[in-house]
């Protein structure tokens, strides 16, 4: 049977969404850079549009070299505004999951899918308002808890359901169908109830540390890149420690008992027998060497060393900052400027999620009549050569293509990699 | 608005996911979804079920739930007896296609069904059995309960390996004191706790199933076929044996508790020997702990695969040796698997399918929590 990891690794929140901060940051960089040249674009082959947004904004140029010529294009927002604009709209998202009395799991879920979209899209192509609302409903189903739209958005005190409907496909596209997410939280009650389980420890600690400990799960890790970069235990582990940091080491030395503390003994020189080791309580412990990989000292340390970065990440963010993003003040300083800033920079072909689903599906309708598509779909069998090449375009163009892109897959996987290569 | 937009990287991620497949003959038409046949452009020779999830007119939320169910557990199972996912994309912008493997072999009910040109034996059924229990214990490791599993839904790749299909009923495992729907489970292969309504259950509901489906490989017809809940019981309770108190504690507490009021004690081993001996004692053995009444008592599916039939004579027979359906009709089979709405018996499939005249009542299932 596969070890926990090994099934770990075979999560799409593994496959496809675990990265290093440099890779993180590379993207991040890469989705501001592409979307500036795309709106930059975008603006300036829309006259009456440019002129609107781009007047007020016109004395501060970006630093785009080029554009000098053509009418003024806006201050764009860099990778960093738009991360921390990202923050605040996480903070917002949970705020709203709080006012609809959304269940942890939902609003976790819905923060992670939040976080994950604008990964790859920027916060100037697609309205982070409407997405954060998107997210929501979409985390309710992805929870399995599927509520009726208009009873949600009525939540809100809105009545525009076409707007979220319009929102979900988009971020479900975004999300790159891998609308599975792992919490902590589960993890977390299990590990208190492996504590509880210890002869020596005290009812009323670990009660407060639960309690403590599940506050800033809800909130810590949902509001910085910590599910990016760490796993669900690992999350736990590092709230655990935040919250006590007593009980977080005890359970990690518990756990990983196989040779007994003292952290300079060498790796590769484990007492192999296993009946040193107290009655294995771990069900994953096997015999000898297998123990020493698993349970052993080094994979201690380094266990630790992980956890205390993770505690680092959530330290930042701990629950007391929900009072930060909602402070008037802080507001005031650092979000409305780049609000306003935003607001002369978004994308006007993608920003408006009604209008670009309306555009989306005449383009799709023009494009594919013929196409086995839509329930009042009719084609017959004899048909599909010829629809698909109106869906997948023009059979012989294609194969031109299709020798340039198996130039640019064949450093990836190509079709052995069920889900395309990485973003 | 202009109406051609050039693309985001994600969407051209999209667009390059899609060119991956040329989708073929239509398969299976239903009202969930279509099924297409479809193979790879790089390699002609590898073929796929592509699965296109219909808007639906009459769900107005949004993707429908079981498409939702669907896309979230079988992007995350991975096993060799559970359907493939090998892509997702979406045509026509909003119209999401599930790219499968392609399964051309059927599924096992028409191996069940077709009394008159495939034969089997205790063999045979052990391989299918093992397969299935594998593919379940997979699931319930990972906190996923299928809720939908049946002859139709185990399809059979072409080297004979069994999949288990279908997720769009499936869920996570509820924390403990959360409430689920009853509801689901198409009717002969619902376990007595969902027929009284039980609103927290575990894997045990698929185990009974699982044990449904054993019982119908051993005497090719389905063992207990009600046509309507209250019928279903009266099959268990007369059958298996009636639900009490004492070999069930806590059952009448239930819901939708009602039984008829003649008692019949609990069925022994020795009972379902004339009618199920063919797997000999020790199937028969396994059998009867599949279908305990009380689901704390019934069997696991990690249980099972310890159980020691399995190594019992006869051994489970080769996945390549299993029989297979002659003549065809196997693809088309598939198409129609994979395009029905989950939990529901197709009605107007009825008179190609030697299911006859009982009818299935469609299972509200779709609003549930």
């Amino acid at each position: 049977m596969a070890t926990e990891d090994a099934r770990y690794r075979q999560t799409s929140q593994y496959e496809l969404w675990s990265f290093s901060p440099t890779q993180l940051a590379d993207m991040r960089e890469k989705t501001n850079a592409a979307a500036r040249a795309r709106i930059a674009e975008r603006l300036s082959s829309l006259p009456a549009l440019s002129n609107n947004t781009s007047t007020p904004a016109s004395s501060v140029n970006t630093p785009d070299p080029d554009g000098a010529s053509a009418p003024a294009l806006p201050e764009f927002l860099t990778a960093a505004e738009e991360a921390q604009l990202v923050t605040f709209f996480t903070s917002e998202l949970l705020r709203a999951g709080d006012h609809a009395e959304m269940t942890d799991e939902i609003k976790a879920t819905a923060a992670a899918f939040f976080r994950r979209f604008y990964v790859t899209n920027s916060i100037m192509t697609y309205p982070p308002q409407e997405m954060l609302i998107v997210a929501l409903f979409f985390g309710c189903k992805a929870e399995g808890s599927f509520v009726s739209i208009s009873d949600f958005v009525k939540t809100f005190g809105k009545d525009n359901p076409e707007e979220v409907l319009a929102g979900e496909f988009l971020l479900c596209q975004g999300l790159r169908f891998a609308i599975d997410v792992k919490h902590p939280f589960r993890a977390l009650r299990g590990a208190l109830m492996e504590l509880a389980a210890l002869p020596d420890v005290d009812r009323a600690r670990l009660g407060a540390a639960e309690t403590r400990a599940r506050e800033i799960l809800r909130f810590s890790p949902l509001i910085t890149d910590a599910y990016f970069h760490y796993t669900p235990s690992q999350i736990m582990l590092a709230a655990l420690s935040l919250a006590d940091r007593g009980l977080a080491e005890r359970l990690i030395t518990e756990t990983f008992h196989h040779v007994t503390p003292p952290p300079d003994s060498g790796a590769d020189t484990p007492s192999a027998s296993g009946t040193d080791a107290p009655s294995s309580k771990k069900p994953t412990a096997r015999s000898g060497e297998d123990k020493a990989q698993i349970i052993g000292c080094h994979l201690r340390d380094k266990v630790l060393g992980t956890i205390e970065a993770c505690r680092d990440m959530l330290a930042k963010e701990l629950p007391e900052r929900r009072e930060h993003w909602t402070n008037k003040a802080v507001i005031k300083a650092q979000i409305t400027p780049l609000r306003k800033k935003l607001n002369k920079c978004r994308d006007p072909e993608r920003w408006n999620l009604v209008e670009l689903q309306r555009a989306r599906r005449q383009q799709a309708a023009k494009k594919a009549d013929s196409e086995d598509g839509d329930p009042d779909d009719r084609g017959e069998a004899g048909n599909s050569l010829q629809s698909d090449a109106a869906v997948f375009g023009d059979p012989l163009t294609a194969s031109a293509r299709d020798t340039k892109r198996r130039k640019v897959l064949s450093n990836g996987k190509g079709l052995d990699d069920p889900f395309g290569g990485p973003l | 608005m202009a109406v051609t937009m050039t693309l985001d990287p994600i969407e051209q991620l999209n667009e390059d996911e899609k060119r991956k497949y040329i989708k073929g003959k239509k398969l299976g038409e239903g009202t969930y979804a279509n099924v297409y046949l479809g193979h790879s452009r790089q390699d002609p020779s590898q073929l796929v079920a592509i699965k296109k999830i219909k808007v639906q007119q009459q769900y107005q939320d949004g993707m429908a739930p079981d498409a939702v169910r669907e896309l979230k557990y079988l992007r995350e199972l991975h096993h060799p007896n559970i359907i493939s996912l090998l892509s997702v994309f979406s045509s026509k912008d909003q119209n999401l296609n599930l790219v499968l493997e392609y399964l051309p072999l059927g599924d096992l009910e028409m191996l069940i069904r077709d009394v008159d040109r495939v034969r089997y034996g205790a063999g045979d059924i052990k391989a299918w059995m093992g397969m299935l229990t594998r593919a379940v214990w997979f699931c319930h490791d990972n906190f996923v309960l299928h809720r939908d599993i049946k002859p139709n839904n185990l399809l059979i790749a072409a080297d004979g390996e069994v999949k288990l299909a279908d997720f769009g009923l499936a869920r996570s495992f509820a924390d403990p004191g959360r409430r689920m729907t009853a509801n689901v489970i198409t009717r002969w292969y619902r376990p007595p706790e969902l027929l009284f309504g039980a609103r927290h259950y575990g894997g045990a509901a698929d185990i009974w199933s699982v044990g449904m489906v054993f019982a119908e490989l051993i005497i090719r017809a389905p063992f207990l076929a009600g046509n309507t809940e209250v019928e279903q019981i009266s099959l268990i309770c007369k059958h298996i044996g009636t639900p009490t108190e004492d070999n069930w504690p806590g059952v009448t507490r239930l819901r939708e508790y009602t039984v008829p009021s003649e008692v019949v004690p609990v069925w022994g081993k020795e009972a379902y020997m004339g009618r199920f001996g063919a797997v000999g004692a020790d199937g028969v053995d396994l059998l009867v702990r599949t279908v305990a009444l009380d689901p704390k008592k019934r069997i696991t599916a990690r249980e099972m695969l310890e159980h020691r039939w399995w190594r019992t004579d006869p051994k489970p027979t080769r996945k390549e040796d299993l029989p297979r359906k002659s003549g065809g009709g196997a693809e088309e089979k598939m198409g129609a698997d994979l395009k029905r709405r989950n939990g529901i018996l197709e009605d107007e499939a009825n008179n190609s399918n030697s299911r006859g005249a009982k009818v299935a009542r469609k299972l509200d299932f779709g609003q549930g929590k």
